[in-house]
């Protein structure tokens, strides 16, 4: 037996791209992608000098620390998250980068699940059917609560909520069940408490559901949007997709949004009654609450919507996979892209899902707004 | 057959190395995204090592549920394939492998910021492809790796290392080998510092010669720690760099 | 993960359309794309790891350990770890006896063996790190994968030991390439009257039935039968079905095959 494995630098990579199923195969070698260097490199010497390229100084604003490094000795810092302290000296006790906001020092990880903030408009999964509260999964490091309080029930806002409610829970939400809410507000604990009291929030049909990073989607003012095409696509911040054929209350709700995208928002984005464009007359939203908010019947939808769903969700998928950042532009551009492929079945080739990746960012580069 | 020689006169080991060299190490990130929230993959010689992270998230059985803070379970699957000559049984139940279960979750527990996840569980599985001694300094690293990909806070690295006694040598980072031929002293060290957060000591070790096996073991640890690192740091500039192109 | 009414109201209504539409684009006939490695377990006489686009992960070992086959007529051990199931639930031991008996139907003992004593015995150990839906058909790319790159000391001492007892002798370094044929496995979903190959965790959550046909030996091979991909949506099927299976089979397994080979 040999006591010292040498793998051979010479991998050989091919990948058969057939109509039916593409393998990619990698011999020698397992998922290392490992510059070639390390491989002849074999023993590792103890190093007589330390790499001494982090002693001095401190983190910088949007360098990677690792955990248990110095961020700072320097006491007037605000602790924030990903950071400890320790005799007066900051620590960095995640891998991230450092961020500085006013006196806060907070360390963003590279990777995590999402975190719940207030405002944060939100698409979650029914888990439990408790007593008077429903459990969310919304991808976090807990469940969410959302109480029966906290929805819009049959008969209008102005009903009062009564014990047969409680007893029908089910009928409203179940098990399975998708929603969009937002974020009301976070417990002691870290964990959301949500509310669907306004028409854009609710139970969610006509559509289909996918999830990518929470860390892909950038918190804006809106999270709603029609595409072309005839699909609504709501991308909530916990990474969290639904994109249905758009419906009639999408396109009295926000209807100008495709025109509006780059008009910039005015104040913060968590108010969830503005005057104007978003709200709904008292009078319609009571119409509109009645048992049809909690259907669990789809409307009917024609197979081109279906398929222009599908190629949606297939470059978002492409997206992901790129690692590039989620938002209602980039979404467009990749499906304008992927017009090129007439197969929608072929987009989920790594290549293609690399190509459209690439045509997106080029995109951008090209229009000067990357 | 010439008698397996351990350590030569001209200070060489079985497989080349001197006493204080490390054997081959690398280990790579994010190698399984689709699968948890953090996940590693570690080479430490013939030592192969994939360790899976799913949490914090909503524990299973709610007694698992601490209000206080995260509950931590690690689960060792040493593969039936993973020495030179495939083992009959499971190695799933053996008190060897819970006890090795036990000693790391201790060792972790002090160590990642468990009050920050409370009413959670984080959910550790490695899986042991392969394995050539010092095993358990190898989980060691690749559970730390883990946690940090999957954004858990912690204190600082966890860097695990074998240091065999032979005669009054002490040899750095085991092979199987070498461990059967002598007793070995495993520990856990708190990066940069000489803090031990395990310690493993499994036979019988004379006392005035533990403090240069501790020695040794502690800055083997921390070159191990110095790789791991050096892998994070590429590993975060690659990811930094895609999000802004 | 459970869908909602709506989604698989949606799902299903697409699937059993006039084509299908797959909620990923796929045709009926298409299979997510895999990503292969091989020998990577230097101990082992082969290895293999499939790793499929959901992140489902399947790594298999293959030692051979050379046994006296007068005494010990078994030729094959298939051993299968599902990460999260218990080693001796319905599940796995299924999936395990499954594939024992598959293997041991389709491979052939005269290829393993040695001496007129002795043969090598095969100890296939199967770990499935993740799996989002039925792992049958991924373990069997596996499977194929790792006995397609299985290599074997070479035997340097006489065959014939029946007169001279003698133990077998092999050669220092040099190794032969097993050569078998591996059967396939492949995995189909039936939705009202289509039939999905490689159905994913979504589909097969509202699949009406599921089946496994074997293909060996460039031809479809026993056993054929159904598993259950869920089970809330189950309804019998017909014969249409099971001839599209066979024909939709017949068609893709070659190509499959090709790929696998990475010819």
């Amino acid at each position: 037996m040999s006591l010292l494995s040498v793998r051979k630098p010479n991998k050989c990579i091919m990948s058969t791209g057939t109509e039916i199923i593409s393998v990619t195969k990698r011999k020698d070698g397992f998922q290392f992608v490992g510059n070639l260097e390390s491989d002849f490199e074999s023993d590792i010497e103890m190093s007589d000098s330390e790499n001494q390229n982090q002693i001095s100084g401190e983190a910088q604003d949007g360098s990677i620390v690792t955990p248990g490094e110095l961020v700072t000795d320097d006491p007037v810092w605000m602790r924030g998250h990903g950071t400890y302290f320790l005799e007066n000296k900051t620590f960095a006790s995640v891998a991230g980068t450092v961020s500085r906001v006013n006196r806060l020092l907070s360390v963003i990880p590279l990777k995590g699940r999402y975190s719940p903030e207030t405002g944060d408009h939100i698409i979650g999964r029914i888990a439990e059917v408790g007593n008077r509260r429903w459990k969310v999964d919304i991808g976090a490091k807990q469940y969410a609560v959302l109480m029966l309080g906290s929805v819009n029930l049959p008969g209008g806002v102005l009903r009062r909520k009564s014990e047969s409610d409680e007893l029908q829970m089910r009928n409203f939400l179940k098990e399975g069940d998708l929603l969009n809410a937002e974020v009301q507000s976070l417990f002691q604990d870290g964990s959301a408490s949500l509310h669907t009291r306004s028409l854009k929030y609710g139970k969610l049909r006509n559509g289909v559901f996918l999830q990518v990073p929470s860390s892909l989607v950038v918190r804006s003012k809106n999270h709603t949007h029609n595409l072309p095409g005839n699909v609504t696509i709501i991308l909530g911040v916990n990474g969290f997709i639904w994109l249905r054929q758009t419906s009639e209350i999408d396109l009295s709700n926000h209807g100008s949004t495709i025109s509006n995208v780059n008009v910039p928002s005015i104040g913060p984005s968590t108010g969830e009654y503005k005057p104007g464009q978003n709200s709904v007359a008292i009078t319609r939203l009571e119409e509109e609450s009645s048992w049809e908010i909690y259907s669990d019947k789809n409307d009917p939808i024609s197979n081109a919507v279906k398929q222009t769903i599908t190629r949606y969700a297939n470059v978002i998928r492409a997206l992901a996979h790129c690692e590039v950042g989620i938002a209602e532009s980039r979404v467009i551009s990749a499906y304008e892209a992927s017009m090129a492929y007439d197969d929608i079945g072929s987009l989920i080739e790594k290549e293609t899902m690399e190509a459209i990746g690439r045509d997106v960012i080029n995109g951008e580069k090209m229009r000067g707004n990357a | 057959m010439s008698r397996l020689e351990v350590y030569s006169p001209e200070g060489l080991r079985l497989d080349g190395r001197r006493w204080n060299e490390l054997r081959r190490f690398q280990c790579s990130i994010n190698t399984h995204a689709n699968a948890a929230d953090g996940s590693s993959y570690l080479e430490q010689g013939n030592n192969k090592i994939i360790t899976l992270i799913s949490g914090p998230q909503e524990p299973k059985l709610r007694s698992q549920m601490n209000v206080n803070r995260a509950t931590l379970a690690i689960t060792v699957n040493i593969t039936k394939f993973s020495k030179m000559e495939r083992s009959k049984s499971s190695h799933k139940n053996e008190r060897r492998v819970l006890e090795m279960q036990t000693s790391l979750a201790r060792t972790f527990e002090k160590n990642v910021m468990l009050h920050l996840y409370p009413r959670t569980s984080i959910d550790v599985q490695v899986h042991v492809l392969q394995q050539d001694g010092g095993l358990m300094g190898s989980l060691i690293n690749g559970i730390t790796l883990a946690l940090i990909d999957a954004g858990i806070a912690m204190y600082d690295y966890i860097s695990g290392v074998t240091v065999g006694l032979y005669d009054t040598t002490p040899l750095l980072d085991l092979n199987s080998l070498e461990e059967n031929a002598m007793s070995s002293v495993t520990l856990g060290v708190v990066g940069k510092s000489e803090k031990l957060s395990l310690l493993l000591v499994e036979d019988k070790v004379p006392l005035d010669r533990l403090e240069s096996v501790l020695a040794i073991g502690i800055a083997g640890s921390h070159r191990i720690r110095e790789l791991m690192d050096e892998e994070l740091r590429k590993h975060g500039k690659k990811r930094l760099q895609n999000a802004s192109s | 993960m459970v869908l909602s009414v709506t989604e698989k109201a949606y799902l299903y209504e697409s699937l059993s359309a006039v084509p299908p539409l797959r909620p990923d684009g796929r045709a009926a006939h298409q299979f997510r794309p895999v990503e292969l490695f091989t020998d990577f377990l230097p101990t082992s006489n082969g290895s293999s790891k499939i790793v499929a686009s959901d992140g489902s992960e399947c790594i298999v070992s293959v030692k051979a350990k050379v046994v006296d086959h007068t005494v010990d007529n078994e030729f094959l051990v298939v051993d299968v770890d599902i990460a999260g199931h218990r080693d001796d639930s319905q599940f796995v031991l299924s999936i395990g006896s499954i594939l024992t008996k598959v293997l041991t139907q389709q491979l052939e003992q005269r290829g393993l063996q040695l001496t007129r004593k002795y043969s090598f015995k095969l100890f296939i150990d199967v770990l499935v790190l993740s799996s989002y839906s039925h792992p049958l058909s991924l373990i069997s790319f596996a499977i194929y994968a790792a006995l397609n790159s299985t290599y074997l000391p070479k035997l340097i001492s006489s065959d014939d030991d029946l007169d001279v007892a003698e133990l077998p002798l092999f050669h220092d370094y040099d190794l032969e390439k097993l050569d078998v044929r591996v059967p396939l496995l492949f995995t189909v979903a039936l939705v009202g009257n289509n039939v999905l190959i490689d159905p994913a965790s979504n589909e097969s959550d509202v699949a009406n039935n599921g089946l496994v046909v074997t293909w060996s030996n460039g031809k479809i091979g026993t056993p054929i039968m159904t598993i259950g991909l869920n089970d809330d949506n189950v309804k019998g099927f017909g014969s249409s079905h099971i001839r599209t299976t066979l024909e939709m089979i017949e068609k893709c397994a070659p190509q499959v095959v090709k790929a696998l080979d990475g010819i």
